[in-house]
């Protein structure tokens, strides 16, 4: 699988402070890559780079196979699509109007305009002026600029920000939709965990401005490694048993935790403690969420 | 750029700057009807004369605050709608610039063109003395337009630069009044600011006798050295204006 995003110890300094540090980001082709980091980890000054809306203090960035620079930023820029922040509008002008301006600028056909306010679901409202849309068709209406010219790489920083529980559902289920439909690759950046869980098949975390995760979903589920905790009437004296046939474990309230262990290693372990009259009352499998994981890799609780 | 430019007029759709145009020569007219419309045919001789006296004073009072107003429309529109990180993801900033610009200049080459247009009316209805003087009246046009892009230059460097269009609009006012003070004051004064340069590029002086307060009006050579200064502040303010633009972060 080839990269559409690839940076190199990208950096990006504002005055003293290191927003950015030696990010080497990797976005694969064709699916949704989850950006997430706490507020102010440098998610938006990393997308802003990548757009040329802020210049690297050092570093490389690399798009669709080129080195990115301020003379070819636009042409390369050409296949892509962004939404920054906040919805960008004309708030006297309709939703039509906004976009004619922007496919104008694109150069690309009008009835373009069309097919994208269908995509963003925006069709009835189209002669509606902006200012008066909800927060939530602001949104789709940034989203729908973007999809102008059908894209290849889509980049959306925080597009579910402020919206109710209904947007971010609408909003989340098209973006997990555009690589499919559309063949698009989408860089998505978030602080909320679940939200970047339920859409990305890729993901970066960056925390303080750097990145301290980088792979599939998946593998960062694989690392919320499951325990069992056992709770007996005895922990003290099953500690005992539990170390003698080779199990170290520790107590944790009123629970020993063993390590991950296969039914059978577990069913002969319960044995023993029977076989010592010591009574089983429960045994639970734990597993670290993704949020532990998350606190354990950014060293912050914050929101994720 | 065609496309970036024709944009520009897109964009300012509803936003009212035809009607301030059209007031600002609604007021030019209506002082011009009743400023003639009471002079006798002894003044009537200096018609000529007299627009070209005073219209300059009425471009120093009016156009830098309709100068003012009119870019801050055009640089408004996109700081409230925050467009300028979605704009410089698909044209280059300087580009941006330029359109915005060329939009704004020719809003003020119309807004002088129409003037210029009202004065030979005035000068055709009301039948002053002696022939049109064309060549005065050109220059008056093209320093005319001289001016006022150069103040609109500026004026666009503030609203680009500032979200907060009170501030450009603020140096808009303060500049008409400095305009308008320095005409009364000797001629290099109105060198050091742009607002002054209404009054450096009059080619008609006014010679007033206070014991028989009789005005009397005559014509000045072209002040070559206001000309270069002009130029010289205009290019100043677009170098710097555009290089700052180009290089703003978003």
């Amino acid at each position: 699988m080839t990269d559409i995003i690839t940076t190199n110890a990208l950096c990006k300094k504002y005055g003293e402070a290191m927003s950015v540090k030696d990010l080497d980001l990797k976005v694969p082709r064709g699916v949704v890559y989850g950006f997430l980091g706490p507020n102010g980890a440098g998610k938006s000054t990393t997308m802003k780079m990548i757009l040329g809306l802020a210049k690297p203090t050092s570093g490389t960035i690399t798009v669709f196979g080129k080195e990115m620079n301020q003379r070819n930023r636009l042409t390369i820029l050409k296949e892509a699509g962004s939404l920054i922040e906040s919805p960008s509008y004309y708030a006297h002008l309709t939703g039509r109007e906004n976009l004619k301006i922007i496919s104008t600028l694109k150069g690309v056909e009008e009835e373009e305009i069309d097919r994208v306010l269908k995509i963003v679901r925006l069709e009835n409202q189209k002669d509606k002026k902006a200012g008066q849309y909800s927060l939530g068709m602001k949104q789709r209406l940034g989203l729908a600029g973007a999809l102008l010219g059908n894209p290849k790489l889509l980049i959306l920083d925080e597009p579910t920000n402020g919206l109710d529980p209904a947007g971010i559902q609408e909003m989340r289920e098209l973006i997990r939709a555009l690589p499919k439909a559309f063949g698009m690759t989408v860089m998505v950046s978030s602080h909320l965990l679940n939200e970047i869980e339920q859409m990305a098949d890729h993901i970066g975390v960056i925390s303080k401005g750097e990145l301290v995760f980088q792979d599939r979903l998946k593998v960062l589920h694989d690392k919320s490694k499951s325990s069992l905790a056992v709770r007996t009437l005895d922990n003290g004296t099953a500690k005992g048993v539990f170390e003698r046939h080779g199990i170290m474990c520790r107590e944790e309230g009123a629970f020993l935790l063993l390590p991950e262990l296969t039914d059978q290693e577990l069913s002969a372990h319960i044995f023993h403690l029977f076989h010592e009259t010591i009574g089983v009352v429960r045994v639970e499998e734990r597993k670290k969420t993704l949020e532990e994981i998350f606190i354990e890799l950014t060293g912050t609780a914050v929101s994720l | 750029m065609m496309r970036v430019f024709t944009m520009e007029f897109q964009k300012i759709k509803r936003k009212g700057i035809f009607t301030t145009i059209a007031i600002l020569l609604g007021v030019q007219c209506l002082w011009g009807l009743w400023s003639f419309g009471r002079m006798s045919g002894e003044k009537l001789a200096q018609g000529w004369f007299q627009c070209l006296y005073h219209f300059p004073i009425l471009n120093a009072i009016m156009m830098p605050v309709v100068i003012a107003v009119l870019v801050s429309r055009l640089c408004d529109v996109e700081h409230k709608g925050q467009t300028f990180k979605l704009l410089e993801t698909i044209i280059p900033a300087e580009t941006l610039f330029h359109a915005k610009y060329l939009c704004g200049v020719i809003h003020v080459t119309a807004i002088a063109l129409l003037q210029v247009f009202m004065i030979l009316a005035f000068g055709v209805i009301k039948g002053f003395g002696g022939p049109i003087p064309w060549d005065k009246i050109l220059f008056y046009l093209i320093s005319t337009i001289g001016v006022h892009v150069t103040i609109l230059l500026l004026q666009q460097v503030l609203s680009l630069h500032f979200a907060n269009q009170m501030v450009p609009l603020t140096v808009g006012l303060l500049g008409s009044l400095a305009g308008l003070f320095t005409m009364f004051l000797p001629k290099g004064v109105g060198k050091l600011l742009i607002w002054g340069y209404y009054g450096v590029m009059m080619r008609v002086g006014l010679n007033w006798d206070p014991s028989t307060r009789i005005s009397d009006f005559y014509y000045v050579p072209v002040d070559w050295l206001g000309v270069f200064l002009l130029a010289f502040m205009f290019a100043g303010i677009y170098v710097y204006g555009r290089r700052s633009f180009a290089r703003k972060e978003w």
